[in-house]
């Protein structure tokens, strides 16, 4: 029990120096070549990271939901949906036929062994997360439907 | 505890000095379960009916240097169903030190590595599978231009809290040759890898001490189609079965891997065919099958579809790269296909509707190799495809369909032949198939908000095993960060048992908590294709995690 006192005192402690950092690994593009997560989050703009994978139930719904939508939140404010596959290479192979299917226009990254997925600390897909101006300013695991309008609302804020 | 502390005034330390520079990050995760007596299960608790599985990662980083630890307690025992090396245990379980500066990656400690599709080397880290081959010792990456990696390896696989016996060693390279000659039409890369273990071989001349891996890849994007070629070849080695080493004989091993898509906008088709002969590669020799999946050097998962409901994964397939001549059972690998398919019927068109219509298919076939065996010397022989005994086929369908801005639904269909053998364990090929078919309906219903309701209802049909099941979800989803929920799979057609759960979870930003109380079915549980055998019991179960 005191070990698990001491690890949250740690935990609280730390959090407060943690400041939405982006991590510095590297991911690999459709065509095989190799992108830092850095360059993939440098923009002007807002990102939204998805991380999914193609056997995902609940990111698949996040990503079909968002995609019926993805023209307006473009065209409105700009923001750019960056959907990275922690696929391994058990599944990977089924990411280009699956988007395709799908008929998405997001960029797709993948991360197949894992590396994005354990920096960001994420045990369970999908996490959302927003990055502004090189920082993490919003975090989100799990879909619920009609999460993503709320996703939305945030970016617009924002934006302004 | 103590190297724990330790390690966190270090990074502390080195916070100060970094004056705002550096920054920490990492998580906590907590799986604990409760068991308890289930007379209706036939269930007993074990002694230790509270059993907890944490991990507590940390990790620093400062400009071109990052480092981390990661401690881990399993007390006063691990999860039902992981390897029993981690119970009662709690230590430092990983840790490392990365430098990152431009062309050069160099990493001391524990870390995770993949050599093409992980077939020849993976070593990664699954906490619901129990699985953490991190390898130990030294990496270095080097990438001197944009179209050309080359990666060093060096050391001991993590076995529990120790290290293997068997050192890997390994070299990678990936060559981008469109990039590298400026080819635009057509996006080639090739790669090679060389993985190799070595075993101390005591006072048995016979035994290798060093078993090598060589394997070469190639894959292309030539407009929407894209496909690629992995091969491996593993120097003969002799065969362990159950920690027992069957004979002094050394067999080769091969595995090979084909995948061929088509991509494009509303149409994907991919297809895939593997081989496996006699492909287990271990950090030890003696750890060969091991039902824990411990000590991992090679990645052959199951390629099937990993289907989506409960029902869906009572049976299923799990790979089969092992050799076995023995009189009751036969086996030398495996050789397969599987082909997805996924259309979009386009919004206003008669079958898209007004917001179109998502169409996913899938088709799998697994046989054993077909091979001749001579059980008294020892040999075998194996044909390249030939008809060996069939053990998993499925084929299965799924249309999603948005009916309007409140309602959408899923239905599936999958029909599914396993051999006995592979859902129970045991010799394959040698008892019966069992054949199921199963229906899914599912519907979600958006009230308000992200407020929401979905439902699931599932029946699955078989003649054989435990016959016929029926199963419902409902899921009520009060925002987008609370979500409760009641499941049943009901086993009406022979145990006439209901594997009955109930639970809720909350997530808000760094932190997810989620609880359920009820029955779990036994049997295997399959992530990435790696499967985990998990006895029936009955408890309460709480996971939390948080990120910072």
């Amino acid at each position: 029990m005191n070990k698990i006192i001491i690890l949250f005192c740690l935990l609280t402690t730390i959090s407060v120096f943690s400041q939405g950092n982006i991590p510095n690994v590297d991911l690999k593009t459709m065509e095989g070549k190799t992108i830092s997560f850095h360059e993939v989050t440098d923009q002007n703009n807002i990102v939204i990271i998805s991380l999914w994978a193609t056997w995902c139930v609940p990111c698949i719904k996040e990503l079909d939901a968002i995609s019926d939508v993805y023209e307006e939140w473009q065209e409105e404010t700009g923001v750019e949906l960056i959907a990275i596959s922690v696929d391994d290479s058990r599944t990977v192979k089924r990411v280009k036929s699956l988007i395709n299917g799908k008929g998405w226009d997001y960029q797709i990254l993948l991360d197949t062994n894992n590396d994005l997925k354990r920096a960001l600390g994420a045990s369970t897909v999908p996490l959302t997360i927003v990055v502004k101006d090189n920082e993490i300013v919003l975090r989100h695991s799990g879909y619920s439907p009609g999460s993503e309008d709320e996703l939305y609302e945030k970016i617009k804020e924002l934006t302004l | 505890m103590k190297n724990l502390l330790l390690i966190v005034s270090v990074l502390y330390g080195t916070l100060t000095f970094a004056q705002d520079k550096g920054y920490f990050f990492g998580g906590f995760e907590s799986n604990t379960q409760w068991l308890l007596n289930d007379e209706g299960l036939n269930f007993d608790a074990p002694e230790d009916q509270l059993r907890s599985n944490n991990y507590f990662r940390l990790d620093y980083n400062l400009g071109k240097i990052t480092a981390g630890v990661q401690y881990e307690s399993y007390l006063p025992s691990a999860l039902l169903g992981y390897s029993p090396v981690f119970d009662g245990n709690n230590a430092i379980g990983t840790y490392y030190l990365n430098f990152k500066h431009e062309t050069i990656d160099i990493t001391a400690g524990y870390f995770y590595q993949q050599f093409g599709s992980g077939l020849i080397l993976r070593s990664w880290e699954d906490r619901q599978l129990g699985i953490n081959n991190a390898l130990k010792g030294i990496r270095v990456i080097f990438t001197p231009t944009d179209y050309l990696d080359l990666t060093g390896i060096y050391g001991k696989t993590r076995n529990g809290f120790d290290v293997s016996e068997g050192i890997t060693q390994g070299i990678d390279a990936n060559f981008n040759i469109s990039e590298a000659l400026n080819i635009d039409r057509i996006d080639l890369d090739i790669g090679a890898s060389y993985v190799g273990r070595y075993q101390n071989n005591g006072t048995n001349d016979t035994i290798p001490s060093i078993v090598n891996a060589y394997g070469g890849r190639l894959n292309f994007v030539a407009g929407d189609f894209y496909g690629g070629l992995e091969a491996i070849i593993k120097d003969p080695d002799v065969i362990a079965n159950e920690g027992q080493l069957s004979s002094n004989k050394l067999y080769d091993g091969t595995a090979m891997q084909v995948d061929l898509g088509y991509a494009k906008k509303g149409l994907g088709i991919n297809a895939t065919f593997r081989r496996l002969e006699n492909f287990s590669f271990y950090a030890d020799r003696l750890a060969e099958g091991n039902i824990y999946n411990q000590e991992l050097i090679g990645y052959t998962p199951a390629l099937t579809k990993q289907q989506d409901y409960m029902l869906t994964n009572i049976y299923v397939y799990n790979a089969q790269p092992r050799l076995i001549i023995e009189t009751y059972d036969q086996r030398a690998g495996e050789v397969g296909t599987q082909i997805d398919l996924y259309y979009n019927f386009k919004k206003g068109t008669l079958l898209g509707g007004k917001y179109g219509t998502k169409v996913a298919g899938n088709f799998s076939y697994w046989a054993g190799l077909d091979a001749e065996y001579h059980i008294e010397n020892r040999w075998y022989k194996a044909e390249f495809i030939g008809n060996g005994s069939r053990l998993f086929r499925d084929f299965s369908v799924e249309v999603k369909k948005k009916i309007n801005k409140k309602w959408s639904s899923v239905a599936t269909f999958q029909n599914v032949i396993v051999d006995k053998g592979i859902v129970y364990g045991g010799p394959l090929a040698v008892e019966d198939d069992i054949q199921a078919s199963i229906a899914v309906l599912e519907g979600t219903y958006k009230i308000k908000g992200s407020k929401s309701v979905r439902f699931v209802v599932q029946h699955l049909w078989a003649e054989k095993d435990r016959k016929n099941w029926a199963a419902g979800v409902l899921e009520y989803n009060i925002n987008s960060n609370f979500a409760l929920y009641l499941a049943d799979n009901w086993n009406y057609g022979d145990t006439d048992i209901h594997y009955y759960s109930t639970g809720g979870s909350y997530s808000k930003g760094r932190t997810r908590f989620a609880m359920n109380y009820g029955r779990q079915r036994g049997g295997l549980i399959c992530i990435g294709g790696v499967c985990r055998f998990v006895p029936e019991n009955t408890g309460l179960t709480a996971n939390l995690t948080v990120n910072f």
